[in-house]
């Protein structure tokens, strides 16, 4: 069960850009993904799509197996930017890790 | 008429391979050519083609024959064709009788069988064919005249179309005020019309049409009649000095466009009656509607609302085992259809408006399904609307907030998010409500129309007749046939409108002369036939005056006669019979059937 941040959108904004709420979920972007991990990156962009700040956190470690290859961002069908997204949840990640 | 002389053309179809590749076409021919009473027995490569047909025009210019059997597909596929043919030949279209060898024989039937059964079936058409009259349509005079039940939109566009083409209209309406459910509506999916103007412009027609008649406030007491010369008597409600008016209209084509009123949810489904902060789409749209403020959050009885969710698909697509059943153990399994675009319409608009008002759509599935909807639901993206999806047998739970900010927080299994349970902070709650339709079961048992087991009023074909009831004259349009939206509610106007204009337009109309005839001289006034007949009216006892004694007669009102028979199979003396399809018929039938020389 995750509580549902809604403020967390406007959270995100110093750390990354606004473009998640782009993405409607085709998942083009997993299934392009060099890693082997369950839907990376689609899970953590769903992840800020509905506010589910907490579980960022929880899974950080997945965001620090990203290659920065830009295939996701390079074959997305919505400009959702999926690579530049996970650069700015690290940059999110590390301002909050182990704060709360 | 002796049936000795009667000479039987039978035209026998290959239908391209669809019934030759199965049934040994020309074998057939060279059986039925034997068969007594038959003159000329053809084969074609489609029967249904011009020189098809010509071969039966010619056989029949020629006096070769005149009596027609054609041996081809089902009858409601050409049946008319031939008998048009006959038509054109200068015959009476009655001498023809169709024996279907395709969908009963080829396509079932392989072989040897195929070709003995459509040699039967052939044999049996023709032993009818036999004793076929020539008859003649039967003709009813038609009031120029149509009756609307229910004014909104779909009955006033029926009323303006029909006016239109210059027969009166009378327009009956059960509550105070025209235009039904617009009244409810704002801003319209998917294009954002305003259903005032809309309606605004629809009432200045109607109001202003000398040839339409509006009745509101009123209740229909009995309708009886039948096609052409229907009788509508109405009551309407206690005036000032507490008198109600009874009004009689006498009508040649009834159109029911009695529409549809909105799901209202179960205590507790979703919340709903416990939690003032859950609301139906219904209340949203009149809170839009009457809200005249422009501010940067939505307001909702004085509190300014940062999150709203939304759940759709409630009262509809309801599945047995999983959804609450009414009290009567009605369960609403169809889509309402408009929900949704009307949904994506709102968010939008409340984006658009109230950016500070954050929305979470939590859906079955989206169906957005016409033209401009999608868009819509692309435009909610655009709005940063957030779309979670819920399984049927997982519903999302409203249950109380812990803080101030958000009384109420809605728990969701998430498909979305990979199945992941989320809770969402919400001070408004907004449920899709769906359409049902109107509860006219008081009017349909009256005028014995079709009920489909969803309610709805049920049309003959939901493709080839979809504005037509079984009941010759009585017409449907509108969300008493099914969820529609407002374009497709005047779509559905329209087509009613054209059939019950076409229907009138001649001031008489020709009926089937498949009914009920009474033989005066072996009728002994039993009333037998009145008791089995299912059609009240069709079938009276009257007193007749025969060389100064009175006797008792049955007689027939053609234009109400179903033509079932039950009449034909209890009359003790075998003095009624249905014209087309006499008991004589049958028999002679079952006899070609069962005579052993005909399969083989």
């Amino acid at each position: 069960m995750s509580l549902v941040n809604l403020d967390f959108a406007e959270e995100l904004k110093e750390y990354s850009g606004d473009t998640a709420l782009e993405c409607f979920n085709c998942g083009t972007c997993a299934a392009i993904c060099p890693l082997v991990n369950d839907n990376f990156p689609r899970r953590m962009i769903r992840y800020i799509q509905v506010g589910a700040r907490e579980k960022i956190l929880e899974n950080s470690d997945e965001l620090w197996r990203c290659l920065h290859c830009g295939l996701c961002t390079h074959t997305c069908p919505r400009e959702a930017d999926p690579g530049e997204i996970i650069l700015g949840l690290k940059r999110f990640v590390l301002a909050n890790w182990r704060k709360s | 008429m002796s049936e000795k002389n009667q000479n039987v053309g039978v035209y026998i179809c290959y239908c391209g391979g669809n019934i030759s590749d199965h049934v040994d076409v020309e074998e057939v021919r060279n059986r039925v050519e034997k068969m007594p009473g038959v003159a000329v027995a053809r084969t074609e490569m489609f029967m249904c083609s011009d020189p098809g047909q010509e071969m039966i025009i010619e056989d029949l210019k020629s006096g070769k024959i005149d009596r027609v059997v054609v041996a081809s597909c089902a009858p409601s596929l050409h049946e008319t064709t031939f008998r048009d043919a006959i038509k054109r030949a200068g015959s009476n279209p009655f001498i023809y009788e169709h024996a279907n060898i395709r969908e009963q024989v080829s396509w079932v039937h392989h072989g040897d069988t195929a070709t003995d059964k459509a040699s039967v079936l052939i044999a049996s058409a023709t032993a009818k064919a036999k004793l076929l009259k020539p008859l003649e349509p039967i003709r009813v005079e038609a009031k120029k005249h149509t009756t609307i039940i229910g004014g909104g939109v779909a009955g006033i566009k029926t009323a303006l179309d029909i006016a239109q083409k210059g027969i009166e209209v009378t327009l009956i309406e059960k509550s105070p005020v025209l235009g039904g459910q617009l009244n409810n509506l704002d801003r319209l999916a998917p294009f954002g019309e305003k259903a005032s103007d809309i309606l605004q412009e629809l009432l200045d027609q109607i109001l202003n049409h000398k040839g339409i008649t509006i009745h509101t406030d009123c209740k229909i007491e009995d309708v009886t009649g039948y096609v052409g010369n229907f009788s509508l008597d109405i009551v309407t409600k206690p005036d000032n000095n507490n008198i109600n008016k009874k009004i009689t209209i006498d009508t040649g084509a009834i159109v029911m466009a009695t529409g549809s009123v909105s799901y209202i949810p179960f205590d507790g489904e979703y919340g709903f009656g416990r939690h003032k902060e859950v609301i139906t789409l219904k209340d949203l749209i009149h809170i839009l509607k009457e809200n005249k403020s422009s501010g940067t959050a939505l307001e909702v009885n004085g509190k300014r609302i940062k999150n709203m969710v939304m759940i759709h698909c409630v009262g509809s697509r309801q599945i047995p085992g999983i959804h609450h059943p009414k009290e009567n153990g009605q369960l609403n399994e169809y889509c309402s259809r408009t929900c949704c675009a009307a949904m994506l319409n709102a968010s939008n608009q409340i984006r658009a408006n109230f950016p500070e008002t954050g929305i979470y759509e939590m859906y079955r599935d989206i169906r957005t399904y016409g033209r401009g909807q999608e868009e819509l639901y692309n435009q909610a993206s655009k709005n940063k609307v957030v779309f979670m999806r819920y399984d049927a047998d997982a519903q999302p739970e409203i249950t109380l907030g812990s803080s101030s900010d958000y009384p109420l927080l809605v728990k969701i299994k998430d498909s979305l998010t990979f199945n992941e349970q989320m809770e969402v902070p919400a001070d408004l709650v907004v449920l899709a409500t769906g359409i049902e339709p109107d509860d006219v079961s008081d009017l349909a048992s009256m005028m014995k129309l079709p009920i489909g087991t969803d309610k709805f009023l049920l049309e003959v074909h939901p493709k080839l007749r979809p504005v037509e009831f079984p009941i010759t004259g009585v017409f449907l349009a509108g969300t008493c046939q099914a969820p529609m939206d407002v374009g497709e509610a005047c779509n559905a106007a329209g087509a009613a409108a054209v059939k019950a204009s076409a229907l009138l337009s001649k001031g008489y109309i020709e009926l089937d002369p498949f009914v009920a005839q009474v033989d005066m001289d072996k009728c002994q006034g039993h009333g037998a036939c009145v008791e089995a007949c299912l059609k009240e009216g069709a079938l009276e006892l009257t007193e007749v005056n025969i060389e100064g004694k009175i006797h008792k007669k049955a007689r027939v009102t053609a234009a109400m006669c179903l033509g079932c028979g039950a009449c034909a199979a209890v009359c003790p003396e075998k003095a009624i019979d249905i014209n087309g399809w006499a008991l004589k018929q049958y028999e002679d039938m079952v006899d070609a059937i069962v005579s052993d020389g005909f399969a083989a």
